[in-house]
């Protein structure tokens, strides 16, 4: 035992417990920039961990240095992060790994993260991507003002999630909690390998129905399909 | 923004104060910087001249007439109050020129040769901890005013501020220093990657050693530079030296912002060196070919490859009840119900016709009973009829009446009460009264009696 905590009932009644307690079941990553939160995980996991075993999930805690509740069984809510969330947070996370971001210590400008996105997949592709529903003529004016919203939404939902931090003037600090993103193609060997893995475990879903499919529409995807708001949290117990 | 500093920007906007300074212009004036430490002398002309042209052939070779292009560099920077004639010959001989304080400091910034180091800052800290002790022992022996100010205040402002002012453009220099180191460890790293991490711990450390030593001298010297400073305080405020209390209070406060910002920066470079150090550890030497970046960009570029989608928890917040209370019933927001369209009513055409007849009849009745005004006949006809048809018949008694007599009406005509709640405006019959069509004055206007929503004037027909 290399707990701080003598028993669960101590861990739990630390002033921490609460409110750490409910930001990991809203899917919130903790870490290091979380302050004492962070340490109280690192001083009560050794009793969190089967606690949170009995309610069907794990409390993960990677190698990177932050934590989060991942539920498998039916006793706890989960989601799936919507396309627009994940194509965020695969540029956040390619941002993070930029050795350009160390210079403010991991803050980047809202505006460079738009400009990569758009330096990495276009307008159009970006828009198809965020809005599959679209399938109206290219209008550089309308598309650019439906990135920039479905941008800042995504970025907002990322923020609740502990992926990132918004700062005042849209600039971003980036969390470690962000190297999630990169866990597919973390091996050398080829990736559907760890996607295989990362299934299995219950860490991601596949699209895999897509493959051979327009690349900006996920056919499977309920926002391409009907009127439900594109990014209406996909829960499933 | 305070008055001085409104002072100051009027004042710069009135000069149009600008500088213009181009990358030759600042080598020039870094080989002048160079050349004038050597000695102590003014430059000469040619001096000048020799050294742009020197400075010319290293920063633009191709410079075509260099002497000619030094005459206007050097009226450029003296434009500028970089540079200062200091001979006073006029035209008389060539000028002797020194660099002026604003030149000296650009140049100064750029050496960064006032960076704050341990050495520094413990020879600034020591060397005015002797002059505050000094000044103190003055202070007991001032025993007048020149004293005070010759001994205590002066000191203070001039001595004792300039070494402070020292330590903080010191400050600063570090402060550059920083940025700069936080911008190379970025380079490093962008250009060598895995082989910088030796480089960029070693910058890291560096630094880190740098602030935690100045700290400890910050810590350790501030606290008896404000000791001292205080107890000058102190005795000024007895001997009642304002001057010299002003003084010692600006120098505590100023001391105290250098301690703030030592306490400030050790703790924002201590945030940047866990980021960069989690970095190097979990980033840099867990991907020392830089691969991952590349398969990640892959992944995002290349759309059609298996997509995956994270899972995260999602609980819904707990769903707090509200404190039982009895239901409240809550009035319908309505209006009461009514027949808002009322049939009209139904009038006999007959019982109108027998008003005027009746009406008519009793006005001539009363003529023929010697009734002389319109009041007084009105108010004989009124008593015949029934109360809610004295309204309307009031008009028609005046309109019967000038149909059958002829009637006078002065300029003012008087108001007559006819019954308690009627009256109106009087007319005289004329001695003759004739007969047959008259000339028909103006109807007599009748106010209105309460119960009776009509208009002011007698109704006619």
């Amino acid at each position: 035992m290399t707990s701080s905590f003598e028993s669960l009932e101590e861990a739990i009644a630390d002033e921490h417990f609460p409110g750490v307690d409910l930001a990991l079941r809203r899917g919130r990553h903790l870490s290091l920039d979380d302050g004492t939160a962070y340490q109280y995980l690192i001083d009560a996991l050794d009793h969190l961990e089967p606690f949170y075993r009995r309610f069907g999930c794990e409390l993960v805690h990677p190698s990177d240095g932050y934590f989060y509740l991942l539920p498998s069984g039916d006793r706890l809510d989960r989601r799936r992060l919507s396309t627009g969330e994940m194509l965020i947070g695969q540029t956040l996370a390619l941002m993070y790994l930029d050795p350009a971001a160390l210079q403010y210590a991991g803050v980047v400008e809202r505006q460079t993260l738009l400009q990569r996105l758009q330096g990495m997949l276009g307008a159009e592709t970006l828009v198809r991507i965020l809005d599959p529903r679209r399938r109206k003529k290219f209008n550089e004016r309308i598309f650019a003002e439906i990135i920039r919203n479905k941008v800042a939404e995504a970025l907002r939902r990322l923020a609740e999630l502990g992926f990132i931090d918004t700062l005042d003037g849209g600039r971003l600090r980036l969390r470690p909690s962000l190297m999630r993103f990169v866990e597919p193609v973390r091996g050398s060997k080829d990736c559907s390998a760890a996607l295989e893995r990362l299934v299995a475990s219950g860490e991601i879903d596949l699209d895999d129905a897509d493959l051979n499919a327009d690349p900006g529409v996920d056919p499977s995807d309920p926002e391409a399909e009907d009127e439900a708001p594109e990014d209406e949290p996909e829960t499933s117990a | 923004m305070s008055s001085d500093a409104n002072r100051l920007i009027s004042a710069l906007v009135r000069d149009s104060v600008q500088l213009d300074l181009k990358t030759l212009d600042l080598c020039f004036l870094a080989g002048l910087y160079l050349r004038s430490k050597r000695s102590v002398d003014s430059l000469e002309e040619d001096t000048l001249i020799d050294l742009f042209e020197q400075v010319c052939e290293v920063v633009e070779p191709d410079t075509e007439r260099p002497r000619v292009r030094a005459t206007y560099t050097i009226q450029r920077l003296r434009d500028q109050r970089l540079l200062a004639r200091v001979d006073g010959s006029g035209i008389i001989r060539p000028g002797d020129y020194s660099l002026t304080r604003l030149a000296t400091s650009i140049v100064e910034f750029f050496f960064d040769d006032e960076r704050l180091t341990r050495e520094s800052l413990s020879l600034l800290t020591g060397t005015l901890r002797s002059h505050l002790t000094e000044i103190l022992a003055a202070v007991k022996h001032a025993d007048t005013e020149q004293a005070w100010q010759e001994k205590v205040a002066a000191p203070l402002q001039v001595t004792v501020g300039d070494l402070v002012g020292g330590i903080e453009r010191r400050q600063r220099g570090l402060d550059a220093r920083q940025e700069e180191v936080q911008r190379e460890i970025a380079d490093l790293l962008q250009a060598d990657w895995f082989g910088a991490v030796d480089r960029s711990q070693a910058l890291l450390d560096t630094t880190t050693e740098t602030l935690r030593e100045l700290n400890e001298v910050l810590l350790r010297d501030t606290h008896h530079l404000l000791a001292l400073l205080q107890d000058i305080q102190s005795e000024a405020s007895k001997a009642d030296q304002t001057v010299p209390e002003e003084a010692a209070q600006r120098l505590i406060e100023h001391i105290d912002r250098i301690g703030a910002w030592g306490r400030e920066r050790q703790r924002a470079w201590s945030d940047y060196y866990q980021y960069v150090h989690r970095y190097l550890r979990d980033v840099v030497r867990l991907d020392p070919d830089r691969a991952l970046s590349q398969r990640l960009r892959d992944l995002i570029m290349n759309r059609p490859s298996p997509r995956f989608r994270l899972f995260v928890a999602s609980t819904p917040s707990i769903r707090l009840l509200r404190p039982v209370e009895s239901r409240v019933e809550r009035p319908a927001v309505m209006r009461p119900r009514m027949e808002r369209e009322v049939s009209p009513d139904l009038v006999d055409p007959d019982s109108e016709l027998d008003i005027d007849v009746s009406v008519k009849a009793l006005v001539e009745a009363s003529l023929s009973e010697g009734a002389e005004t319109l009041a007084e006949i009105t108010e004989r006809v009124l008593a015949e009829l029934p109360a809610h048809k004295h309204y309307i018949a009031a008009g028609r008694v005046a309109d019967a009446l000038a149909g059958i007599a002829s009637v006078r009406s002065g300029r003012e005509r008087p108001w007559r009460a006819v019954m308690p709640d009627l009256e109106l405006e009087d007319w005289d019959l004329s001695k003759e009264r004739a007969l047959g069509q008259a000339p028909r004055p103006a109807s007599p206007r009748v106010p209105r009696p309460e119960p009776e929503p009509e208009p002011e004037r007698a109704p006619k027909r």
